[in-house]
């Protein structure tokens, strides 16, 4: 479960105060699929990147798992990343030196609990469960944008994270790859049981989510349950 | 820091050499390579001029032990019972006795002051290479009398003006033609010139050799004295161990013993601490260079990956391992570059060993000891460790958003 109490981010360019985030309280369930939806500049993606450890709050409280996060070391942040959060970016942001596969196996290759065969195995498992399995020789450049996303899904998912975070995941697709996409995140959702916050701007990626919170102005404006979310065929 | 950190290090770094810009990476490595032999070229070719010096000192001058005469003497006196005692000592090849005397030489209208040195030509063959570097015409025969070796830039050459010459001469003087030698005595006698050599030993160049046969002659007396020996020691006998038997067998009594080392320490010794000072002086500025040189190739790479490093960081990769990762690509790229550049300062020696550049004084030559190159490694890679680590250090702790949003 994630807990997060009057969340605050401020940005001083000079003289000038731009409050990103302004006082933001909620509460994340497991196994939820939670979009976060606003325009542009409404403070949604710097929600993702606090809730995520990639910035820091200006003040307020996260809590996950009963752990307050702000009181975690750097290197503690480090591990929580990898062994407990798993992430998807608007940009696909692989690595364009390593091919798919080693892609996807680089955050198990640094988990100790992981021998190399394990994480031979589960790279494999989840490159076939994303469909890619016989493009895990390419590098992402031979790729289509799709294919990279799902790529990118399947780092994240490969050391199997309490919670996925995925920033504007088809912001660079269109809307069948885009489609493509939403519909693993929702079968991993599903099967796994797999906590997902996601950002996104496009109204009809709504379908997807369990819940929506809408944000703007760096406030929560609306918060409420999808009743009728899209279920896997 | 785990092993499997450590792998993953490797990986990254290893990854992003093969698939990253092939150009970059190859240009890299190219100029660790050319710092490699810019840091050794310069301190070996004085070291070769060094030894170039040493070794024409040894051939010409002093050869591996030299006995002079005793403070305050002008000549070794008693000479062939000296001789006989040296050349019949364990490691001794051969003796070899000079004996100089000033005198101007008279060729058609022109006068010119040379050294002249008498010599037992059999013995000065054992000792010193002069005979292998005749020009024109032969090296003094046993007994010889009337006939004299003179050095090229004594016989000079006849299609030079003599105003135009860089230094004086006979201003031709070809084999079979005749000097007139006029000695510090007054004794005058023509010689016939037997043979020119050139050796490229300014001292002896400028010097003309007779048989002690024809100095007895010019001196009007047997000549049982020198004003230098000269001792070759067999391959395999130190100078060292000569000179501890010469002092041993009682030469010294009759003449000061050193060997080479000693009279080098005193001579061109300071030449050669100049070489080391400068030699010094060179490398810290090559390794000065090298560093900053590395420094902004990486610093560069670095910059330019700032994204990729965000990204890593995200996703739960240590910064300590995005550091190595940076840190195994300078070891990789500087340890190709040291092999290309040793590759290059091995085919330069090569070829100067052939061509060496050649000077009036000396022939320099790359003098390279596999110490040299193996220290020059070490240098170069602890700069290459250095000059990478650190900007990898810096941008491996800037916050994931900045990095991200580069």
């Amino acid at each position: 479960m994630i807990e997060i109490t009057d969340l605050r981010k401020i940005y001083r360019m000079g003289n000038v105060e731009v409050r990103a985030l302004d006082g933001v309280t909620l509460t994340i369930e497991k196994g939820e699929f939670l979009g976060i939806m606003g325009p542009s500049g409404s403070g949604k993606s710097t929600l993702l990147h606090m809730l995520g450890l990639l910035d820091l709050p200006t003040s307020g409280r996260i809590v996950i798992d009963d752990m307050d996060i702000s009181r975690f070391t750097d290197y503690e942040k480090t591990m929580f990343r990898l062994y407990k959060l798993g992430y998807v970016f608007q940009d696909y942001a692989l690595v364009p030196d390593l091919t798919v596969m080693e892609n996807v196996s680089l955050p198990a290759m640094l988990r100790k609990d992981r021998t190399e065969e394990q994480t031979k195995k589960d790279s494999f498992s989840i490159l076939q469960k994303i469909g890619l399995c016989d493009r895990r020789d390419h590098l992402p450049r031979e790729l289509s944008g799709g294919q990279q996303q799902r790529v990118s899904l399947a780092r994240a998912m490969v050391n199997k994270p309490d919670i996925l975070f995925a920033d504007e995941p088809c912001a660079n697709l269109d809307t069948e790859n885009s489609r493509v996409v939403l519909e693993l995140f929702k079968e991993i959702n599903e099967s796994m049981h797999q906590t997902i916050v996601m950002v996104s701007h496009e109204d009809w990626h709504k379908e997807y989510f369990h819940r929506i919170v809408r944000m703007r102005d760096g406030r929560i404006v609306s918060d409420g349950i999808n009743d009728a979310p899209k279920t896997t065929a | 820091m785990g092993q499997k950190e450590l792998k993953v290090a490797f990986l990254l770094a290893l990854r992003s050499l093969q698939r990253g810009s092939r150009s970059s990476t190859l240009l890299t490595i190219l100029i660790i390579g050319m710092c490699f032999t810019n840091m050794i070229f310069l301190p070996s070719m004085f070291s070769g001029i060094g030894q170039s010096i040493t070794q024409q000192l040894i051939d010409y001058e002093v050869s591996n032990v030299l006995v002079s005469p005793k403070s305050g003497e002008q000549y070794i006196t008693d000479l062939d019972a000296t001789l006989d005692l040296i050349n019949g000592m364990p490691g001794v090849q051969r003796a070899s006795p000079q004996y100089s005397k000033g005198a101007t030489f008279k060729y058609r209208q022109r006068l010119l002051g040379v050294s002249v040195r008498a010599i037992s030509p059999m013995d000065e063959k054992e000792v010193s290479p002069v005979y292998t570097k005749m020009v024109a015409g032969s090296y003094l025969g046993e007994g010889d009398t009337g006939e004299i070796i003179i050095g090229k830039p004594i016989a000079g050459d006849a299609s030079v003006r003599q105003e135009d010459e860089f230094q004086p001469s006979l201003g031709g003087v070809r084999v079979g033609d005749s000097v007139t030698v006029e000695f510090g005595n007054g004794y005058t006698k023509d010689y016939r010139v037997k043979g020119i050599y050139l050796t490229g030993w300014s001292p002896v160049d400028n010097a003309a050799f007779v048989t002690r046969t024809d100095m007895e002659l010019v001196e009007g007396t047997t000549l049982d004295k020198a004003n230098y020996i000269t001792v070759r020691a067999k391959p395999g006998y130190s100078e060292q161990f000569i000179k501890n038997e010469l002092l041993a067998y009682g030469v010294g009594v009759n003449g000061n013993v050193q060997t080479m080392t000693d009279l080098l320490s005193k001579s061109v010794g300071k030449v050669l601490q100049s070489f080391a000072i400068i030699n010094a002086v060179s490398l810290v500025v090559s390794v000065i260079i090298t560093t900053v040189v590395l420094f902004i190739v990486i610093t560069i790479k670095t910059l330019n990956s700032r994204k990729q490093i965000g990204v890593l960081k995200a996703i739960g990769v240590d910064k300590e391992v995005i550091m190595h990762n940076y840190g195994f690509q300078v070891i990789i790229l500087g340890i190709l570059g040291i092999i290309l550049g040793i590759i290059i300062t091995l085919a330069l020696a090569a070829y100067m060993s052939v061509h060496p550049i050649v000077t009036p004084e000396w022939s320099a030559y790359l003098y390279l000891t596999p110490m040299d190159l193996v220290i020059n490694s070490v240098i170069l890679f602890c700069a290459a460790a250095v000059a990478g680590y650190v900007p990898a250090y810096q941008v491996s702790r800037e916050e994931i958003q900045n990095a991200m949003r580069a």
